[in-house]
């Protein structure tokens, strides 16, 4: 036990500059993950409770495919698919797909927290001659915002790990390195151990950030 | 001020309003009364356009409302609506949900609404209250913000859809004193209401719904005293 210690360690100070700098690529993805996946979600959420049938139906189809089929395999397709017609690095690719894949869950989440306003929300303010946009974005939509940011919180957590899943275009994230580092030192234990640290502290800083901010949200308004 | 002539609703199969003729005069008083599943909610709200009618017309203010055409939002705005659940702005604190719509619909400036606002705020007694939010309020609070949210877009008739029976019963008085003066300073009123007390001080017409018609419509005295229909009689009697 102490000998595992020991060399879990020896690896963590042998790697830790390679490490560090990886983790900035990782929260990188992550970010990138995580804004182009809410502006998607938002997009889809809208159209999905826009009424027309057409965006109903390309949202439908959308959030179909992305949910039915593995996150790993939309990175190999938007690599392989996309720098066919469009050069871009492995990191852009990585990182839209994680946004996109992010897009189809974060839209759902959006559309439910929007139809679960109180609909005597949206009735009061037509009665007060707002229109349906101003009902949209002044009153309903800064409460479904709220609403959501339990469930985003945990997408977001959930976008962090899955970024390791880019290894696999050969991205330098934070898992990769491990992986590389597992098979070059003979310590592949020990090396998945220390990649399993670094993820956990990460979602710690960031699941207290998230319950901070939801904190200071309920402070303000009660 | 809001002519309803011939009004049908439908829920489906459910006709909720089979032919409702409604006459409501400038500056006067209507409260409409029924046991609950009459129909009278749905008038009202059918007023107010939250309700589409599927036959008949609506005129407000003289000028004839089509519903396909007409900007439905423009209408709404010249009729208020006070609802049983109050539906305050719960993101938003007392003044705002006051200014909310005036700012956003009107473009008054913020100054000015905020004027307003005190203002009106004022007149509902809860000026002390312009800077806490809906959630620290008590229900006839809550209900009187409401009052001061509508009236803040000087509508030229106000609804109001059961304003008292969410209420605990010693805040019931506070949001009707509120309704009686506005009654008193001439506002056009609609009022669904099973405050009957109400309905002999401040009506000038009381109307019965039954089963989506309107089977009596007579000045309070004469409603209590000497109902024509034989439902009303037992309505009456059921809530005294």
């Amino acid at each position: 036990m102490f000998e595992l210690f020991g060399t879990v360690f020896e690896v963590f100070m042998r790697t830790y500059p390679g490490f560090l700098e990886a983790t900035v690529v990782t929260l990188q993805l992550t970010a990138v993950g995580v804004i182009l996946g809410t502006v998607i979600g938002l997009v889809f959420a809208l159209m999905k409770i826009s009424g027309s049938k057409i965006l109903q139906g390309i949202a439908n189809v959308y959030i179909t495919i992305i949910r039915g089929t593995p996150l790993i395999v939309q990175i190999m397709f938007l690599y392989f698919g996309i720098v066919e017609i469009y050069t871009m690095s492995n990191f852009w690719a990585g990182a839209i797909a994680l946004g996109v894949h992010n897009g189809a869950y974060i839209a759902e989440i959006f559309r439910g927290a929007i139809q679960g306003v109180d609909p005597g929300q949206r009735e009061a303010s037509m009665s007060l001659g707002m229109n349906r946009k101003q009902t949209m974005q002044r009153i309903v939509f800064p409460q479904a915002l709220r609403r959501s940011i339990p469930p985003l919180g945990n997408q977001f957590i959930i976008t962090l790990k899955d970024s390791s899943l880019v290894y696999i275009i050969g991205v330098a994230e934070i898992f990769s390195l491990a992986n590389r580092e597992a098979a070059q030192s003979f310590q592949p234990f020990e090396s998945f151990i220390v990649v399993a640290l670094y993820y956990l502290v990460l979602v710690m800083i960031f699941t207290y950030l998230l319950r901070w901010y939801e904190n200071r949200l309920d402070v303000d308004k009660t | 001020m809001i002519i309803g002539e011939n009004i049908h609703k439908s829920f489906g199969d459910l006709e909720v309003l089979k032919g409702v003729d409604l006459h409501v005069q400038p500056q006067e008083v209507v409260v409409l009364v029924g046991v609950s599943g009459s129909g009278k909610s749905t008038l009202l709200r059918c007023f107010n356009f939250l309700e589409m009618i599927n036959e008949g017309s609506i005129t407000i203010d003289g000028k004839k409302v089509d519903t396909k055409k007409d900007n439905l939002t423009k209408i709404r705005a010249e009729v208020g609506m006070v609802f049983q659940h109050f539906n305050l702005f719960p993101h938003k604190t007392v003044l705002e949900n006051v200014i909310e719509a005036p700012i956003t619909v009107k473009k008054m400036n913020k100054d000015k609404a905020k004027k307003l606002g005190l203002e009106l705020l004022d007149k509902v007694g809860l000026s002390d209250k312009a800077d806490v939010y809906p959630s620290k309020l008590s229900g006839g609070q809550k209900q009187r913000v409401a009052i001061a949210r509508s009236l803040a877009m000087e509508p030229k008739v106000m609804l109001f859809d059961e304003p008292t029976s969410a209420l605990d019963p010693e805040l019931v008085g506070e949001v009707l004193q509120v309704m009686k003066q506005l009654a008193e300073e001439g506002m056009t009123m609609v009022v669904v209401t099973h405050e009957m007390k109400f309905a002999k001080e401040v009506a000038d017409r009381i109307i019965m719904i039954d089963q989506g018609t309107i089977i009596e419509s007579a000045d309070p005295k004469t409603f209590f005293e000497n109902p024509q229909h034989e439902r009303t009689r037992q309505f009456i009697q059921l809530v005294e």
